[in-house]
């Protein structure tokens, strides 16, 4: 999925780096934090990790998704960090498969705060709501791809339909969803 | 921000864009605000889709990173090449083992034929054909020998140049010569 960005970054371009940056910082962060709870600290080596990563972007050849090159890279950065600091790493071992199976991934879910986890389980009860209202075609879109993981072309095998058309449903999906969120959070601020 | 933009960006999200639109989304995110918000939001909802859990805080991590990364050294296509080229081989291995062993074995058994070919000589064949055609003598005949008789001196002469030029032509080419292994005659 990451591949065309990661082969621009290969090839000198940098804002596909940045990028890839926004769309994992909030994940990495979230990581590094199962190791090191101080949260500055956390994104010093958060930081440091993306770095690491822009360094060995020349030697990644695709083997793995990115995001799981990725999550090593930044697991390993986090241990580094505690051992430098004469810190013992934490007793639970992540294994990088988590990182692409993070459905099953109960080690991860221990390094959720309360709040975080508040916060995501409200999200997705919005998120929930939202795609019960949306009409069946654009619902159906937004699960195949979400839920089901399926490319738009797999989408408009299974919803027989040209893969402009999946690509618009999936957008309006998104944008009723981003819509219900917003509302909700108003009415959490006017409370 | 248009509707398309906006559909460009969530495509994105989704690592659907190649090419031009793909550059288009880029620009549209380092250049626009709005369009990096929308795309965050986007991206955010993605995310807790598919159940990872995310920070309370909004981290940019880009803004930080950003001094940093601009002392990195930007990556071209040559260190790329470098790197990403993998040797692969177009047969199984055992295939190509196969082979040149084979080839190996012919090329040691010709060298000890050769060697065990006491009359065996460099350059006899060009040398006696040159010999052949100052010679006066119309019609060659060797006792004990295996060549065959040709009556007519034009077409024996035809027969010897066409071995002198295929002796020269095999031999410059860097393969051994065949004529010299199996000799055109065994008597000379």
């Amino acid at each position: 999925m990451d591949l065309e960005l990661v082969q621009r970054v290969q090839a000198g371009d940098k804002k596909a780096f940045d990028v890839l940056i926004m769309k994992y910082q909030q994940r990495i962060v979230h990581v590094i934090t199962g190791f090191v709870h101080d949260p500055v600290e956390a994104l010093d080596v958060a930081q440091e990790a993306f770095i690491k990563a822009y360094r060995a972007i020349p030697n990644f050849r695709g083997d793995s998704a990115f995001y799981t090159w990725l999550y090593r890279i930044a697991i390993n950065t986090a241990k580094n960090h505690l051992t430098a600091r004469s810190r013992r790493p934490p007793a639970v071992d992540v294994d990088a498969m988590d990182a692409t199976n993070y459905y099953d991934a109960a080690e991860l879910k221990e390094f959720e705060t309360p709040e975080s986890s508040l916060a995501t389980d409200e999200l997705q009860m919005v998120i929930h709501q939202a795609i019960e209202s949306l009409p069946e075609d654009t619902a159906t879109a937004i699960k195949l791809r979400e839920l089901d993981g399926m490319s738009y072309e797999e989408i408009a095998q299974v919803m027989d339909c040209p893969i402009g058309t999946v690509r618009s449903r999936i957008f309006r999906a998104r944008e009723s969803i981003e819509q219900q969120i917003q509302e909700t959070m108003n009415e959490g601020e006017q409370q | 921000m248009t509707a398309n933009h906006n559909e460009l960006l969530s495509a994105l999200v989704d690592g659907e864009l190649q090419g031009k639109e793909l550059e288009l989304a880029l620009n549209l995110i380092h250049t626009n605000d709005d369009a990096r918000s929308q795309w965050q939001r986007f991206q955010r909802t993605s995310d807790i889709m598919h159940g990872h859990s995310l920070s309370l805080d909004n981290i940019d991590l880009t803004t930080l990173l950003s001094q940093r990364l601009s002392q990195e050294p930007i990556y071209s296509s040559a260190s790329d090449d470098k790197t990403a080229k993998i040797f692969t081989f177009t047969k199984p291995i055992w295939k190509q083992a196969a082979s040149l062993a084979v080839a190996a074995s012919i090329g040691a058994l010709a060298v000890v034929g050769v060697m065990n070919k006491p009359e065996n000589q460099l350059i006899p064949i060009t040398t006696q054909v040159a010999a052949v055609e100052t010679t006066a003598a119309p019609i060659i005949t060797a006792q004990n020998s295996k060549r065959w008789t040709v009556s007519e001196q034009d077409v024996e002469h035809r027969l010897d140049t066409y071995l002198v030029d295929h002796n020269e032509y095999t031999g410059a080419s860097g393969v051994f010569s065949y004529a010299r292994v199996v000799s055109y005659d065994e008597g000379q």
